[in-house]
C-alpha cells in the first residue's frame, strides 16, 4: 500500500535562506508520526507547506498518491488535511459552538447528517461542553488549545497536523491531550505531530522524525531515536547541557 | 427537539413577526394619505437602507471595510438612468443597473481582495476616486454636467415609493438568510482571521467576493431606483465621496454585523439628512463623525448594541423589581 | 518639447516632490511606529492651512512663519488627540480596522468643524511672492515654490538628523522595527507613541501651511493631499522614512509630465489609479506588513 503522505526533496527558501533543504519522509496510513526538532528547525515551515498555507520553493508533496504540492489550505483541508496552530487562533468574537460549526460545515466530507449533534459530541471530547455558548476570546489558554484542536477535528480531516498542542498545558490537561490523540487515531486519521515535549513525543508516536537546520536528520521508532548518538548531540545533549 | 432549538425556533418567530408587522405598517402606510414631504422623506430613507444593508454584508458580515460603494451606487445610477431614457422598462433597468454593479465588484474585488483589511480600504478609496474622475469626464454620459433621465408619464411617487420599498424588503431578507445560514458563518470566520477560516476549510476569496458581488448588485439598483426618481443625477452625486462615506457610515452607525443595525442606520441616516441637511449641512456630518468615534472606542455594535444593554439593563431591573415584590 | 520645457518640468517637479515629501513624512512615521493609517491627516493639513491663513489674515504674520510656528500648536494638538483618542485602542503589530475608522471618524470631525468656522467658500493666501518668480537661464522658477520647497526640505533634513543622532530617534527607529523588542529594550512605548503622534501630526500642520501658499483650499482641503500621501507612502514601502522621499519624487514626476500624455481633466485620477496599482503590484513595499490578522474592533 502506498504510503498516505510523501513527502520528497521539499526545499523553502525565505529570501534567499534556507528552511527546508531536501527533506523527504513518508506518513504511513494510520500511525502517529513524530516531527521532532530544536527551535529553528524547519517544523512549522514544513507544516505550512503541507496543509498548504505555504507553497515550496522546490520538492513534491503527494497525498493519497496525488500530487499537492501547491494546493491552497482550504483545497487540503476539503481533501482532508488539516491543521492546528501553535499559538492558538480562535475566532474570538463567535462562540466556542460557532467556531467548531465553521470546521464542520467547510471541511472534509462536510455534508448532511445531523449537524448540532455532532457538534456537541465534538465539544464533549475535549471536554469543552460547558463553554459550548462562550465567546472564544473568553476561554483560558487550555480551552483555547482544546478549540484549536476541535475545530479542526470537526473538519474530519484523515491526516490531522498537530503544532504543539501540549505547550503551555499542566501535566494532567497534556495526558488529556495526549489519550485524545490516541483516541483519534483509532478512528482511523492519521496523525503527523510537532512537539517539543520529549515525554509527549514517546509515549504517543509509532514513528519519529527528526530535523536540524531545515535537514533531516534520521527516523525511526523512539526508542531508537531516543538513543541515537546524532539525535542526542543535536537535540537532546543541547537540552541537557542547557 | 432540545429545548435550545425550541428557544431558538420561538426567537426566530418573533423576528420575522417583527420584520414582517413593519413592512406592512409601510406598505398601508400611504393609503392613510401621507404628504408629498413624508413620502419623499420615507423613499431616501428606504433608498439609504437598502445601501446601507448591502454595505452591511461584506463590512459587518465579512469584515472588508468598503470606502468605494459609490461605484456601484454611481454605476447603477447611470446604467438605470440610460436605460429608461432608451425606453426600456424600469424594472429591466433596475435589473441590468444590479448587473453592471456585479461586475464591476468582481472587476474590483479579484485584485483588491489580495489585500488585507486597512489596504483594501485604501485601495477602494482609490478606485472610487479615480471613478468619479473618469465619470466627469466621460462625454457620453454628459460629463461633469451630469445626466438627464427622459421618462414619458407623469411623476408618481407611490410607484417609486413601493419600489423601493420592494427592494429594500429584499435587501433585508437577504441580509438575514446570509446572517443565518452557512455561508454567513464562512463571512464571520473570514472577519475574525481569514487564514484560520482558510484553514478549516473556508475559501476565503471565493467568500469575499460572493458577498462582494451581491452588495454591489443591490446597491446598484438602490442608485438605478434614485436616479429614476431624481431623474438627474451627475457624477459629484452619485458617484461622490460623501456617497461612499454616507454608505459606510450608516450601517458602522446602526451596529455593524447584525441584520436590524444597518435598517435602523439607514432609517436614522435619511431622516437625519434630509431634515438637517437643508439647515446644517455640516453639523450632520459633525455628528457622524463623533458617533463613529464613539462607537470604535466603546461599542463596536452601534445603536443595536446600545439597544442591547439596554434592554438588559431593563431586565435586570425588572428582575430585582419581581423578585422584591415575591419576597 | 524642447529641452527648456523638459527642464522646467523636471524642476517644478523637483520643488514639488520636497513638498509631497513633507507633506506624507508624518503619515510615513506614525505609520511606522503605531501602525495607525492616519486618516485625519488630511484634517491637520486643511487645520494647518488655516491656521497660517488666519494668522496672516489677523497679525499678519509671514505664511512662512506661520508654517513653522504651526508645528509646535499642532504638535501639542496631536498628543492631545492620541491621549484623548488614539491610546484607547488596542495596541497591535498590524494595522487595525478600528484604528482607519476611528482617524476617519476624526478627519471627519475636524473637516466638518472646518465648514462651521470657515464656510465651505475657497481661500487662498496671496503674498508679494505669489506672483513673482525667478529666471534662471532657460527656467523659471516661481518664488513662493522655492520658498516652500526649501523649508520643507530642511525639515525632512532635520528630522532625518532627529531620527539618526538622538535618543529619541533611535528609539523611534527600534520601535518601527520590533515594537516588542523595543518594550524589553526599555523604551517607554506609550509616551513615545505619543510623542511620535505629536510629531506626524506637527509635520501634517506645518505641510498644511506650506501647501495652502501654492493651492486654494476649502475645508475638504485635505482629501486630494490624503491620497497622494498615501500613493507615496505605499510607493516608498511605508515605514521608510528615504522610502517616502523617493515616493514623492516618483508621484511629482508622474504627475508633471503626465500633462504631455493626458488630457487635464483626468490628472486628479492619477494619484488614485497610482495608490490602487501600487498597493497591489507592489508587493515589496508592503508583503512584509500585511496584516497576519485583523479585527473589527
Amino acid at each position: 500500500m502506498p504510503p498516505l503522505l510523501s513527502v520528497e526533496r521539499l526545499n523553502k527558501y525565505f529570501a534567499g535562506l534556507a528552511a527546508l533543504k531536501d527533506v523527504s519522509f513518508e506518513v504511513e496510513e494510520g500511525q502517529i508520526c513524530g516531527l521532532i526538532g530544536p527551535n529553528g528547525a524547519g517544523k512549522t515551515t514544513l507544516f505550512s507547506i503541507i496543509a498548504g498555507s505555504v507553497s515550496p520553493s522546490s520538492g513534491m508533496i503527494t497525498y493519497s498518491g496525488k500530487d499537492v504540492t501547491r494546493w491552497k489550505s482550504f483545497q487540503a483541508v476539503r481533501a482532508g488535511v488539516a491543521r492546528t496552530h501553535q499559538i492558538t487562533r480562535p475566532f474570538r468574537s463567535m462562540t466556542t459552538r460557532q467556531n467548531v460549526e465553521v470546521g464542520l460545515h467547510f471541511g472534509h466530507g462536510s455534508a448532511g447528517g445531523n449537524r448540532s449533534g455532532e457538534v456537541t459530541e465534538i465539544l464533549e471530547g475535549v471536554g469543552l461542553g460547558r463553554v459550548a455558548d462562550k465567546p472564544a476570546a473568553s476561554l483560558c489558554v487550555g480551552d483555547q488549545k482544546r478549540l484549536e484542536l476541535a475545530r479542526t477535528l470537526a473538519a474530519k480531516p484523515k491526516l490531522l497536523l498537530c503544532d504543539e498542542v501540549c505547550s503551555g498545558l499542566t501535566d494532567t490537561e497534556m495526558n488529556e491531550v495526549l489519550e485524545l490523540l490516541r483516541r483519534i487515531r483509532e478512528r482511523g486519521t492519521t496523525i503527523l505531530y510537532v512537539e517539543h515535549n520529549m515525554r509527549a513525543i514517546m509515549s504517543t508516536c509509532d514513528q519519529v522524525i527528526v530535523l536540524n537546520f531545515g535537514q533531516k536528520l534520521t527516523e525511526g521508532p523512539p526508542l531508537k531515536i531516543q538513543n541515537d548518538p546524532a539525535v542526542i548531540e543535536a537535540y537532546l545533549g543541547k537540552t541537557a547541557a542547557d | 427537539m432540545t429545548a435550545a432549538s425550541v428557544r431558538m425556533r420561538r426567537f426566530l418567530i418573533y423576528r420575522v413577526a417583527g420584520w414582517g408587522t413593519l413592512l406592512i405598517a409601510l406598505g398601508i402606510l400611504p393609503w392613510f394619505g401621507i404628504s408629498p414631504n413624508l413620502t419623499r422623506l420615507l423613499f431616501t430613507s428606504l433608498i439609504w437602507i437598502i445601501t446601507s444593508v448591502a454595505w452591511n454584508l461584506l463590512g459587518g458580515f465579512a469584515g472588508q471595510v468598503s470606502f468605494g460603494f459609490a461605484v456601484f451606487y454611481g454605476l447603477g445610477a447611470y446604467t438605470a438612468a440610460m436605460r429608461i431614457s432608451a425606453g426600456i422598462p424600469p424594472l429591466a433597468a433596475f435589473a441590468i443597473a444590479g448587473l453592471v454593479a456585479a461586475i464591476a465588484s468582481l472587476l474590483i474585488g479579484l485584485p483588491t481582495f489580495r489585500l488585507r483589511g486597512p489596504y483594501f480600504a485604501i485601495a477602494t478609496i482609490g478606485v472610487s476616486e479615480a471613478m468619479r474622475v473618469v465619470m466627469t469626464n466621460l462625454s457620453f454620459t454628459g460629463g461633469a454636467s451630469g445626466y438627464r433621465v427622459a421618462e414619458p408619464g407623469p411623476f408618481r411617487p407611490l410607484e417609486h415609493y413601493y419600489t423601493a420599498l420592494g427592494f429594500t424588503a429584499m435587501a433585508v431578507v437577504i441580509s438575514a438568510l446570509i446572517h443565518h445560514s452557512k455561508f454567513g458563518l464562512s463571512l464571520q470566520a473570514v472577519r475574525e482571521d481569514q487564514e484560520a477560516a482558510a484553514d478549516i476549510g473556508v475559501n476565503p476569496l471565493k467568500a469575499k467576493l460572493i458577498v462582494h458581488l451581491l452588495a454591489a448588485t443591490l446597491t446598484g439598483i438602490a442608485g438605478g431606483v434614485y436616479a429614476r426618481y431624481a431623474a438627474y443625477i451627475h457624477p459629484q452625486g452619485v458617484f461622490g465621496f460623501h456617497t461612499s462615506v454616507a454608505i459606510l457610515l450608516m450601517p458602522i452607525i446602526g451596529g455593524a454585523g447584525t441584520v436590524a443595525g444597518p435598517v435602523i442606520g439607514g432609517f436614522v441616516y435619511g431622516l437625519v439628512q434630509e431634515e438637517l441637511v437643508a439647515a446644517f449641512p455640516q453639523f450632520h456630518l459633525l455628528l457622524y463623525g463623533a458617533l463613529l468615534i464613539v462607537i470604535i472606542l466603546f461599542e463596536p455594535q452601534g445603536v443595536v448594541g446600545w439597544l442591547g444593554q439596554l434592554r438588559s439593563f431593563i431586565e435586570r431591573i425588572w428582575r430585582k423589581s419581581a423578585a422584591a415584590s415575591v419576597g | 518639447m524642447d529641452a527648456a520645457d523638459f527642464a522646467n518640468l523636471l524642476v517644478s517637479a523637483l520643488l514639488l516632490a520636497g513638498i509631497y515629501a513633507a507633506m506624507s513624512v508624518g503619515m510615513t512615521i506614525v505609520y511606522g511606529v503605531m501602525k495607525i493609517v492616519n486618516l485625519a491627516h488630511a484634517g491637520f493639513l486643511m487645520l494647518g492651512a488655516y491656521f497660517v491663513l488666519e494668522l496672516y489674515e489677523s497679525w499678519n504674520v509671514d505664511p512662512l512663519a506661520g508654517s513653522l510656528l504651526a508645528f509646535p500648536v499642532f504638535l501639542l494638538a496631536g498628543m492631545l488627540v492620541h491621549w484623548l483618542l488614539v491610546k484607547r485602542i488596542p495596541v497591535s503589530d498590524q494595522p487595525t480596522l478600528a484604528s482607519l475608522l476611528l482617524m476617519f471618524g476624526l478627519w471627519l470631525v475636524l473637516q466638518n468643524i472646518g465648514y462651521l468656522v470657515w464656510g465651505n467658500s475657497d481661500r487662498s493666501i496671496l503674498t508679494t511672492r505669489t506672483l513673482s518668480s525667478l529666471h534662471v537661464g532657460p527656467i523659471t522658477i516661481p518664488t513662493v515654490r522655492l520658498m516652500v520647497f526649501i523649508p520643507a526640505v530642511c525639515s525632512l533634513l532635520l528630522l532625518e538628523f532627529v531620527l539618526r543622532k538622538t535618543w529619541y530617534g533611535r528609539a523611534v527607529r527600534a520601535l518601527m522595527q520590533n515594537r516588542y523588542a523595543g518594550r524589553l529594550a526599555g523604551i517607554p512605548v506609550e509616551k513615545m507613541a505619543r510623542l511620535t503622534f505629536g510629531v506626524g501630526i506637527g509635520f501634517a500642520g506645518a505641510a498644511g501651511g506650506l501647501l495652502a501658499q501654492l493651492y486654494s483650499f476649502s475645508p475638504d482641503f485635505g482629501h486630494g493631499f490624503l491620497l497622494r500621501s498615501f500613493v507615496i507612502i505605499v510607493l516608498g514601502g511605508l515605514e521608510s522614512f528615504w522610502g517616502a522621499a523617493a515616493g514623492a519624487l516618483v508621484l511629482a514626476l508622474v504627475e508633471t509630465f503626465s500633462i504631455l500624455v493626458l488630457p487635464a481633466g483626468y490628472q486628479p485620477a492619477i494619484a488614485f489609479s497610482l495608490l490602487v496599482l501600487a498597493l497591489i503590484l507592489l508587493p515589496g513595499g508592503i508583503a512584509g506588513i500585511f496584516a497576519k490578522k485583523q479585527r473589527w474592533a
